[in-house]
């Protein structure tokens, strides 16, 4: 009997001297991400484990902080010369990791082919302004000038979007087949390997303008499965890894090898009404709606807590964020409001919903139901598949009789004009963004302050009185906004986690 | 036999067609387009007109498939929406990840599974005999995702933990995912296999009992042939049919990708590109995946028929 316990040790030890030195080594940091990149084209791209990647190769103008500060990074500065018209320096001496020279004229070639739109990126709104696409110009070599229909105030920040950094024009040149599979920037890492499904291999970039990173590689290592990226933290194969399930938190805190990193979203989740349909023409009616749902209960029961309940139609962190007071379950009230609009008991209305697109979506809708037949409202629940549900909840009048659907909205601008202009403004209705038909003449005005002025802080005045009527006026049964949890080594330093989703391993290093 | 397998290739060609037709179609049923689920929120009218002017995907079905076909014949599938890489690209880069672990995850079953059956049926309600088979339906009735995961943790995890406690630090005894050295096979070709090694040993058990049963099985013992003999030359070879058919079943499904495996352990094979093009809408992905797997299928087939006639002198193809 010992003896064959002896043998069993002995021969895990030898499997284990087999095994290849699997452990992460100091000057790698290996990140377990749920998603490969889509390809290499970084104007092309369009989801967030892609920009996370090829951020690390290719810069843009300017770079918004975790904070919400507009930095310039390519840029030297930026300066309006006329109400609309920007003229922006470059900084010197900064070459793509092919030699190509960094300059004006890359910049218009890349800005160019982000506008041109039979490159057809995803992205080219952006610097879309009234219509029209902004005209740029090549001052000098280290100046262009950009000039916009109207004035457009949040344009620094559209710069700062990932879609919009600078690839190297020679490599531009070679068209869309090179660039998929092929990074030329000028960031501090370059692509040595993508393996398809597998992981992408970036090595530091020994001629880089700025302060180098520590690492020598960073490796994106797709992980699909939660469990599989658990077990990859918990043994050290993998130093970061992303989307760790809420329930898992418990668990991973209580290893000592590992800090949990809570970082906000910039996702707002909510279920807007349809202003123009039955019964939710009536102001009273929303708010009654607003007051019998328990978000909190929600989020503490659906998403363990991860998840911050709205306190304004955008998350915390974005640029003109004003905090209102939410609508806390008031059951009372809620019957009070709905009897006063004449809304009889047992009233049924029709909640569409997407499975699989947002966490727990399915489930939330669910909850709703169940919270508002507390208060005599019967919910009907339509429950559709993504690329089916979107068609139909944008349709415009007079097809769409949609009466509450839910949706989330992104803000990779971390600006209040990308947050609340194509959601809440009179001239988006769908098949914009603007699902509630919602139209207030005052919040109209306010949002197109809001983008004209250059003033952060009559910005800042224009939304937050914006936000005070729209929070009045419930167009939407206000959420949640999402959070993102990420488990990482406590050997590592230096990580950030953005709340646009990307994650920065250029100023980190390993103990 | 050439005869035969030329004229089973030739079969082929029809099924094939019957098979890319029933894809092209059914995958542009389903509502919501590749714009959509591409743009995600972003999609505006214009961009998805655009697209699907791009794709083709405005033509009536029947031209697109006409073209569709015409461009097969220069062995060009297009290119993915999602990357923009042509598919077939993305389909040499994983296919071979998906034969390899098809092909060693069989080999260890079929002689695992094959070996065992045999032996409980040459000793019928024996402790061997009921042990296996528990142990055999254990195996097919394990979900991959979980028992994928409880070897990863074991291995991984646990393992190292309890060597390091008592004495011998070490790191993970087998990398948890990935693919690329013979140390990531280890346990998805363990988990794959307990599961097709289940069904080939019930399998073998149960035609091997009756064979055993027939009479010249007792005029071999009877004419003084060793026992192994007479079970692996006389018996199990007359019961391999079935099980020769069911091991090219169980092939053929692996070459759709052991989905489950490949996404527990990472292993970016084809059943992986296949299930995240379906929620993409990425139509020439899906489509070229699903006609190499039918090839595989097909060739898998025609593989089992030789076999068939190599296994049983009686059975000819003329």
């Amino acid at each position: 009997m010992k003896l064959s316990r002896v043998l069993v040790v002995v021969g895990l030890l030898l499997v284990s001297m087999l095994a290849p030195t699997v452990k992460a080594q100091s000057d790698t940091l290996i990140i377990a991400s749920g998603t490969d990149i889509e390809n290499t084209n970084i104007h092309l791209v369009t989801s967030s484990p892609s920009f996370s990647v090829l951020e690390h190769i290719y810069e843009t103008l300017f770079s918004m902080t975790p904070e919400g500060e507009l930095e310039p990074l390519l840029a030297e500065s930026i300066e309006a010369t006329a109400d609309n018209v920007y003229v922006i320096k470059l900084k010197e001496g900064i070459r793509f990791t092919d030699g190509t020279p960094f300059n004006a004229e890359a910049v218009k070639a890349n800005l160019d082919y982000m506008l041109d739109p039979e490159n057809g990126s995803a992205f080219r709104f952006l610097l879309v302004v009234g219509g029209e696409p902004a005209q740029v110009e090549v001052l000098d070599e280290f100046t262009i000038q950009i000039t916009t229909k109207f004035p457009f105030a949040p344009l620094p920040a559209h710069l700062a979007h990932g879609a919009y950094a600078m690839v190297s024009p020679a490599a531009l040149a070679q068209g869309r087949d090179f660039l998929a599979s092929n990074a030329v920037g000028t960031g501090p890492f370059v692509l040595s390997e993508w393996k398809r499904d597998e992981e992408v291999i970036l090595t530091r970039n020994d001629d880089y303008w700025g302060e180098k990173p520590a690492l020598e590689t960073v490796i994106f290592k797709v992980v699909k499965e939660s469990g599989a990226r658990l077990v990859e933290i918990q043994s050290g194969t993998v130093d970061v890894a992303v989307r760790v399930p809420p329930a898992d938190i418990p668990m991973l805190e209580a290893d000592p090898n590992i800090e949990i990193m809570i970082t906000p979203g910039l996702r707002t989740i909510y279920i807007f009404f349809n202003v123009t349909e039955e019964p939710f023409t009536d102001v009273r009616v929303r708010q009654a709606v607003n007051y019998a749902v328990d978000v909190q209960a929600i989020v503490d029961n659906l998403f363990e807590g991860a998840a911050l309940v709205s306190r304004a139609p955008f998350a915390p962190t974005i640029f003109g964020y004003a905090e209102q007071e939410p609508y806390a379950r008031d059951l009372e009230r809620a019957r009070a409001l709905l009897a006063e609009a004449g809304i009889a008991e047992g009233t049924t209305v029709t909640l569409y919903h997407p499975t699989g697109r947002y966490i727990q979506d399915a489930l939330v809708a669910d909850a709703v139901r169940a919270q508002l037949r507390e208060v005599g409202l019967n919910v009907e629940l339509q429950t559709l598949e993504w690329p089916q549900y979107v068609p139909q909840v944008r349709r415009p009048k007079p097809e769409n009789d949609i009466q509450f659907a839910m949706l989330g909205w992104g803000v990779p601008t971390m600006d209040a004009d990308y947050a609340l202009f194509a959601l809440f403004h009179s001239s988006e209705f769908p098949p914009g963004f603007n699902g509630a038909f919602y139209s207030n003449p005052e919040v109209d005005a306010l949002l197109e302050k809001g983008r004209s002025t250059l003033d952060p802080e009559e910005r800042r005045a224009a939304y937050a009185e914006a936000i005070r009527i729209i929070w009045e006026d419930a167009p939407w049964l206000f959420l949640y906004s999402e959070i993102q949890v990420t488990a990482v080594r406590k050997n590592v330093e230096g990580f950030i986690v953005h709340p646009d989703e990307s994650l920065i391993a250029t100023f980190a290093s390993k103990r | 036999m050439t005869k035969f397998i030329l004229r089973r290739l030739l079969l082929a060609i029809p099924t094939l067609l019957g098979v890319s037709f029933l894809v092209f179609a059914s995958i542009r049923l389903v509502p919501g387009g590749p714009a959509v689920a591409l743009a995600g929120e972003l999609a505006t009218p214009q961009m998805i007109e655009q697209l699907n002017r791009e794709l083709g995907l405005d033509q009536p079905l029947l031209i697109q498939y006409v073209n569709y076909l015409g461009r097969m014949l220069r062995f060009d599938l297009g290119r993915s929406i999602r990357s923009g890489l042509p598919v077939v690209e993305e389909i040499q880069t994983r296919l071979p990840r998906t034969l390899l672990l098809a092909v060693v995850s069989l080999a260890v079953s079929s002689v695992l599974g094959i070996t065992i059956g045999v032996t409980a049926a040459t000793r019928p309600n024996s402790l061997f005999d009921g042990g296996s088979m528990i142990f055999a339906l254990l195996g097919v009735s394990m979900p991959i995702f979980w028992s994928g995961l409880m070897l990863m943790i074991f291995f991984a995890v646990l393992l190292p933990q309890w060597l390091t406690s008592i004495g011998f630090p070490t790191g993970p005894i087998l990398p948890p995912t990935g693919s690329g050295t013979w140390q990531h096979l280890v346990m998805p070709v363990t988990a794959l296999a307990a599961n097709s090694m289940a069904i080939q040993a019930r399998m073998t058990r149960a035609t091997m009992l009756e064979v055993l049963r027939q009479d010249y099985i007792r005029t071999a013992r009877a004419k003084g042939q060793k026992e192994r003999i007479v079970i692996y030359v006389h018996a199990l070879r007359n019961a391999m049919l079935p099980i020769v058919t069911i091991i090219g079943l169980q092939f053929g499904t692996l070459l759709g990708g052991a989905v489950l495996t490949e996404t527990v352990f990472s292993w970016p094979g084809i059943g992986r590109l296949l299930v995240d093009t379906i929620s993409f809408r990425d139509y020439p992905v899906i489509q070229g995946t699903v006609l190499t797997i039918s090839i595989g299928f097909v060739l898998t087939n025609l593989a089992v028929d030789v076999l068939y006639a190599y296994l049983d002198p009686r059975i000819k193809y003329s």
